[in-house]
């Protein structure tokens, strides 16, 4: 038997309906670690590069890491990927709460899903027992709904479930995948692949019990890390209010994107924060499975109430819109959450509608008579409802921004914030130099989870020169060694999505490192994990994924940000007069990569 | 005995994973002797553990395996028990499931319950001089047919009708 490790890969053709159970392979394990590197691995190897992402061929994959489930802490999330319909490229998200763990106590570390489902289905998992089961009647039901009627379908509470909303029906770009209600899988619309296969739903029942190879060393090292979190300086801020504590941390230095990125700092911070959240609406601490932060929190309004927001949901919905109500936020939150559409993307095609109106781009004749202001809250309850059922120009926001620049033309593209398709993330790279190249970089589009360079908003100058010789990289509006610094976090990153940790254990709190890792792997699976065994894998997947990528059409010109973060600077607070020179500090990644100055990695790549 | 505060509780399930863990060597909520019942929707994250209940409604256990221990606890002789499932029926709440023919019920860890260690919020503390056994007789009704899951919901929803109150009436 394998330890840690669920022990088998479930392949699914919901076409033929034909279902097919395989033991994991320790040596393949070995390879690809488990998570994003397992997923992205059986991409690269199976995945013909010119399927369509809405054709019945493209796979979507949900995985889980070697120790999810087991007694380490923070180590509950799945990753679900596919080649996204957003972007066309490589696509994952991963997300929390507790449908990973469940997956693994079901005995899987891998459910390979592909066709198409002739009616709407959706797959029920309890243990050794697969089967497809009708999900007409729960078709056009939002996710809570949804869940509910599962639920009561199976008599049982205790099941875990992923499920799309209308989004992800209606083949919203960038709908999402949502288990225990609000945690979404939101990135590259995995929501839509769901729709495109007519699956509702991935339900899973798991009774088994995970075993480690070493329960002693593993226990201790468990509760090293417990400790090492506990006493983290910023446990109690982190406790109370998870990311959303980062609304006023990123005001403090400039960066908090405000109308659409025109500024860094927000007027209004105090009235949108994640202070401001906690003191009026958290009623208590929400966590994933067998963590010990507790970062989420349920909230309860006047008329909404749920788990969230996250930071991004939040400032999507606040100062990147222009809008000082937080309880609008909240209501936005749980319109997403129900329907299943990601709120950074969808914040985007807002965020871009608005300045292009601004700017007298565009009118609002173009959209229907929707008139995109800062702030208008009706008019953006309006367009959220029509990107769902692709009403009138919903249907063209439901293309994603990228998308909805292109069709209008007129110079909009310069205010469409994506990279690769991917809509940016809530954080003004200008201020964070590490974080730009990381969005310019990032393997899935203008994203920050896939290397986190964390170590740069540090200040630890000493420590920034011990660990790499280059104290600038702690500073961090500085340019000097970050290349560097995101070639070190970007593997760190793929650690930990491919032990699908969470990023905040495995970056942000510093509490975690690829040593550490390798004991953890060790103890935990009794396989070979050594350091080099464990880098070698992850240098592996990352240069898998660039070629993925290329033969996807991706090139070294995509490899870098939208025009105002590189000509135009910031103009207040505390990240003033900066931008970020994306060209030369690309230039600098590839060679700490290794690969040439088109970005193509040089050295063969392992079968 | 071990007492909850649902108001507390993030759902974050340490207690169970501690609780198979330190019991049996693995992790699964099936081998947990306390239970985190998750009602989605409403918030409520309620852990289920034996109650002590002044009924004491297994100990009717037929083999005579069902004893109860200087501290409260149920002991249970696995040389005594057949399996034949009429506690885990017995009890009211869910606190007794048989899983793989064996019974998982609270020994309390034998005076230093793993799961109140776990729990970094408070929501589950251990009194060992404080025994306030309830009635559970009010659970008995209609439950026949209830799995231990189901009878653990309903339990936590009758537990946590004041939590939910008090969350709905401070509302902004």
């Amino acid at each position: 038997m394998l330890y840690g490790y669920g022990g088998y890969i479930l392949r699914i053709n919901l076409e033929s309906g034909r279902i097919k159970r395989e033991k994991s392979d320790p040596a393949y394990m070995l390879k690809v670690i488990g998570g994003r590197g397992l997923n992205a691995t059986r991409m690269h190897e199976e995945l013909r590069r010119d399927v369509e992402p809405l054709s019945p061929e493209n796979m979507l994959m949900l995985a889980v890491g070697p120790l999810t489930g087991t007694l380490l802490p923070a180590s509950a999330y799945t990753t679900i990927s596919g080649k996204s319909p957003l972007t066309g490229i490589l696509g994952d998200s991963a997300a929390g709460g507790h449908f990973g763990p469940e997956l693994k106590q079901a005995g899987y570390d891998q459910v390979i899903i592909t066709g198409r489902s002739k009616e709407p289905c959706y797959l029920l998992i309890t243990n050794d027992n697969v089967e497809l089961r009708d999900a007409s009647h729960l078709w056009g039901q939002d996710i809570w709904k949804t869940t509910a009627a599962i639920r009561k379908e199976l008599g049982d509470n205790a099941a875990q479930i992923a499920a799309i909303g209308p989004a992800g029906e209606n083949l919203v770009k960038f709908a999402t995948v949502a288990c225990n209600n609000s945690r979404m899988f939101g990135r590259t619309g995995m929501g839509c692949l769901f729709g495109s296969k007519n699956l509702k739903a991935v339900v899973i029942r798991g009774k088994g019990r995970i075993k480690v190879a070493d329960s002693l060393k593993y226990a201790e090292l468990c509760r090293k890390l417990e400790q090492d979190i506990l006493t983290h300086p910023e446990y109690s801020q982190r406790n109370q209010m998870g990311s959303t504590m980062l609304m006023t941390a990123l005001n403090n230095i400039g960066i908090l994107p405000t109308n659409h990125f025109q500024k860094g700092v927000c007027d209004y911070v105090d009235q949108i924060s994640g202070e401001t959240l906690e003191k009026k609406y958290k009623v208590k601490n929400k966590a994933c499975f067998n963590c010990n932060i507790h970062c989420s929190r349920y909230f309860v309004t006047d008329g909404y109430e749920g788990e969230g927001p996250e930071y991004e949901t939040l400032c999507s919905y606040t100062s990147r819109i222009g809008n000082n109500d937080l309880n609008f936020a909240l209501k936005a939150t749980t319109f997403l959450n129900r329907m299943g559409l990601d709120s950074l993307s969808s914040g985007e095609t807002i965020g871009w509608a608005t300045e292009c109106i601004e700017r007298g781009l565009l009118s609002k004749d173009d959209f229907d008579g929707l008139d995109f202001k800062w702030g208008n809250t009706p008019v953006i309850e309006k367009i959220l409802d029509m990107i769902v059922y692709r009403k009138g120009i919903g249907n063209a926001f439901a293309e994603g921004t990228r998308s909805l620049a292109r069709r209008f033309g007129k110079g909009t593209d310069k205010y469409a914030f994506h990279i690769k398709g991917l809509d940016m993330i809530c954080g003004d790279p200008r201020g964070i130099k590490a974080f730009g190249l990381t969005y310019a970089i990032a393997s899935r589009g203008g994203d920050h989870l896939r290397a986190e360079p964390f170590f740069e908003l540090t200040q630890l100058y000493d420590e920034a020169e011990r660990r790499w010789g280059i104290r600038e990289i702690a500073d961090r509006l500085a340019v000097k060694g970050k290349a560097i610094l995101v070639e070190y976090t970007e593997r760190l990153a793929l650690l930990t999505d491919c032990m699908t940790m969470c990023k905040n254990i495995g970056l942000s709190m510093d509490v975690m490192n690829p040593d550490f890792a390798s004991q953890l792997l060790i103890a935990g699976t009794g396989l070979r994990f050594t350091p080099e065994q464990v880098n070698n894998a992850l240098r592996g997947i990352i240069e898998r994924d660039r070629l993925m990528n290329i033969d996807f059409g991706i090139t070294a010109s995509d490899d870098t940000l939208p025009y105002r973060f590189v000509h135009e600077p910031l103009t207040d607070g505390a990240s003033k007069g900066h931008t970020v020179p994306i060209e030369q500090m690309v230039q600098e990644y590839y060679k700490a990569k290794g690969w040439n100055e088109q970005g193509i990695p040089q050295r063969p790549v392992e079968k | 005995m071990i007492f909850v505060d649902p108001g507390k509780c993030s759902g974050c399930s340490r207690c169970e994973v501690s609780c198979s863990f330190f019991h049996t060597g693995m992790v699964g909520r099936s081998s947990a002797r306390i239970k985190i019942v998750k009602i989605e929707g409403t918030g409520i994250d309620f852990p289920v553990v034996c109650q002590h209940c002044k009924e004491r409604y297994c100990t009717k256990c037929p083999q005579n395996a069902i004893e109860i221990g200087k501290l409260g606890q149920i002991i249970i002789s696995p040389t005594l028990c057949t399996a034949c499932y009429l506690c885990e029926q017995l009890c009211p709440i869910g606190a007794i499931e048989l899983y793989e023919d064996i019974p998982f019920v609270c020994d309390l860890c034998g005076g230093d319950p793993q799961c109140v260690q776990a729990c970094t919020l408070g929501a589950i503390t251990y009194e060992p001089d404080k025994l306030e056994p309830i009635e559970l007789k009010v659970f008995k009704t209609k439950n026949k047919k209830l799995t231990p899951e189901q009878k653990r919901v309903r339990f936590a929803l009758a537990s946590t009708k004041q939590l939910r109150e008090k969350w709905l009436s401070g509302r902004n």
